[in-house]
């Protein structure tokens, strides 16, 4: 190739190396956009290109320094072609003509040509953006609905939705938020947990009866809040008016209960406990209540017949 | 979710079994002991019926165990009992105060818009309700969050319903017992006079 034949060792080594590919930095700093402050030289930046791309450039500028720090980096022996006398840096225009050839490699890969730690932050950053767009779309379909909300947003929200734009103007961020969505995790989770809560708030809604129609979070609490309430006071009056019945009545509730739950499905405790005829009336009221509220309803007509029956029949005793 | 009809029964044989307990204190003959008795015998029957896993059936069973604690040790199982009658950390309370002032304290820096007023306002109204729901439920103020507290009351809800139906259909039973003995008693009373 044409570029080996100019190749030619410095005598200096290092230094004039280091001059001479200073100045091609500068050159190599138009081409490519971005040049960290921090690094010594162009060089240096050189190196810190992906180490394929490196090599190819340094194979051509082979000088002694150079082919030193490339073996050093990508721990390839520099080409045994050149001896070291005879090592010269190239031309300005060759590196240039590399430089633009590695900025237009760059912007294939869609990322900005950055010199120094772009290339290999980028390629740290894509993977987290990727996941993060793989997040966003799993997500943009939930947001989709938010983002339309939101556009009737507060300055407040506007402020966001400018923060996560600019965000997103970044070349090497993927676009994961959309307008309206601020980018950063607590808000996801914040997203999450309100859509648990409006979850559960229908849930609420279907069991208290009447909060159906009602639009508005602090309606339907106020609806849930007099439902309890109510609930919670029929308790009261319901224990009150137990209370307030005969007392025995409670004693032998809880005898016939206890002895009535033990033998639910027989029909024939009713013929049993003919003898008195006042706790009868319980036993038996209990007992279609209770058939009626727990068990099938097939017993109901029956025991309602019973009870019939035996009215009649303490009708007739007590009426006589 | 409607409360079921296995609940009820359940709810019902652990009431007796907890109206069982008073019997043989026949002291308890005035009405107000008797309610008492009823309604506490009936709150820790419907929480045990979630056996210690919602936030809300131990909170009304400490409460119970503050006005009567041998029913409580007697209604559940041992081991629980032990478990459940313990000292629980009131914290949510404390840190409202500091965190209302540190709010008003911030509200004064900041800058308003109309919009903005209303969502705040709306924010404040929804919160104030949340915080009634606490006072309402039992144990409300221990629940951390929004999430937990909206869940409990699901299951409170259910749990009362449940008691109320139950209740319900027996005092109408014993009422419509007593009606029908003071009926028949009174039938009796007027032919023996006339008669």
């Amino acid at each position: 190739m044409d570029l080996t034949g100019e190749f030619r060792a410095r005598s200096d080594g290092g230094e004039r190396c280091r001059e001479a590919t200073g100045l091609e930095s500068l050159h190599l700093g138009d081409e490519l956009r971005q040049l960290p402050p921090d690094n010594v030289g162009g060089f240096t930046a050189l190196l810190e290109l992906p180490p394929t791309q490196a090599v190819n450039l340094l194979r051509f500028t082979d000088s002694p320094s150079s082919s030193s720090q490339a073996a050093a980096v990508t721990g390839i022996a520099p080409p045994p072609l050149h001896s070291y006398g005879t090592l010269t840096f190239p031309s300005n225009s060759l590196l240039m003509e590399r430089a633009a050839r590695f900025s237009t490699e760059h912007q294939q890969n869609g990322n900005v040509s950055g010199t120094s730690s772009v290339p290999s932050n980028s390629s740290v950053k894509t993977e987290p953006a990727e996941t993060d767009s793989s997040q966003a779309v799993n997500n943009r379909s939930g947001k989709r609905k938010d983002s339309d909300k939101k556009a009737k947003s507060s300055t407040k929200k506007k402020k966001k939705n400018k923060s996560s734009e600019e965000n997103e103007n970044l070349p090497y961020v993927h676009v994961r938020a959309r307008r309206g969505q601020a980018t950063d995790s607590h808000s996801l989770a914040e997203r999450a947990r309100r859509e648990k809560i409006n979850a559960r708030m229908k849930l609420l809604q279907e069991l208290v009866p009447g909060c159906d129609k009602i639009q508005g979070t602090a309606l339907v609490l106020d609806e849930i809040i007099n439902h309890v309430q109510s609930l919670q006071r029929q308790v009261e009056m319901l224990s009150m008016r137990l209370a307030s019945v005969n007392p025995r009545v409670d004693f032998n509730l809880d005898t016939i209960l206890a002895s009535e739950n033990g033998s639910l499905m027989d029909g024939s405790f009713n013929g049993t406990a003919m003898q008195v005829a006042w706790p009868h009336q319980v036993t038996e009221t209990e007992q279609s209540y209770h058939h009626r509220q727990l068990q099938q309803p097939q017993q109901w007509p029956f025991d309602g017949l019973n009870q019939r029956a035996w009215g009649k029949e303490e009708d007739q005793d007590h009426g006589q | 979710m409607q409360p079921t009809s296995s609940m009820k029964e359940e709810f019902l044989k652990k009431w007796q079994m907890g109206l069982q307990i008073y019997r043989p204190l026949i002291d308890n003959t005035s009405v107000s002991e008797r309610r008492k008795a009823i309604k506490l015998s009936a709150d820790v029957a419907m929480a045990s019926l979630r056996k210690g896993t919602t936030c809300w059936s131990r909170a009304l069973i400490q409460k119970t165990a503050t006005e009567d604690n041998f029913l409580v040790r007697q209604m559940l199982s041992g081991i629980k009992a032990e478990t459940l009658i313990n000292k629980k950390l009131p914290k949510v309370m404390c840190h409202r105060k500091i965190v209302r002032r540190s709010k008003m304290i911030l509200r004064r820096r900041q800058s308003r818009s109309a919009i903005e007023e209303v969502a705040a306002k709306a924010r404040k109204l929804v919160k104030k309700k949340t915080q009634g729901l606490r006072n309402v439920v039992p144990g409300g103020e221990f629940m951390s969050n929004d999430v937990l507290l909206i869940q409990e009351t699901l299951d409170y809800i259910v749990s009362l319903q449940t008691q109320v139906n139950v209740m319900r259909s027996i005092v109408d039973a014993a009422e419509a017992g007593s009606e029908r003995t003071a009926y028949y008693l009174g039938k009796l009373k007027f032919a023996i006079e006339d008669g």
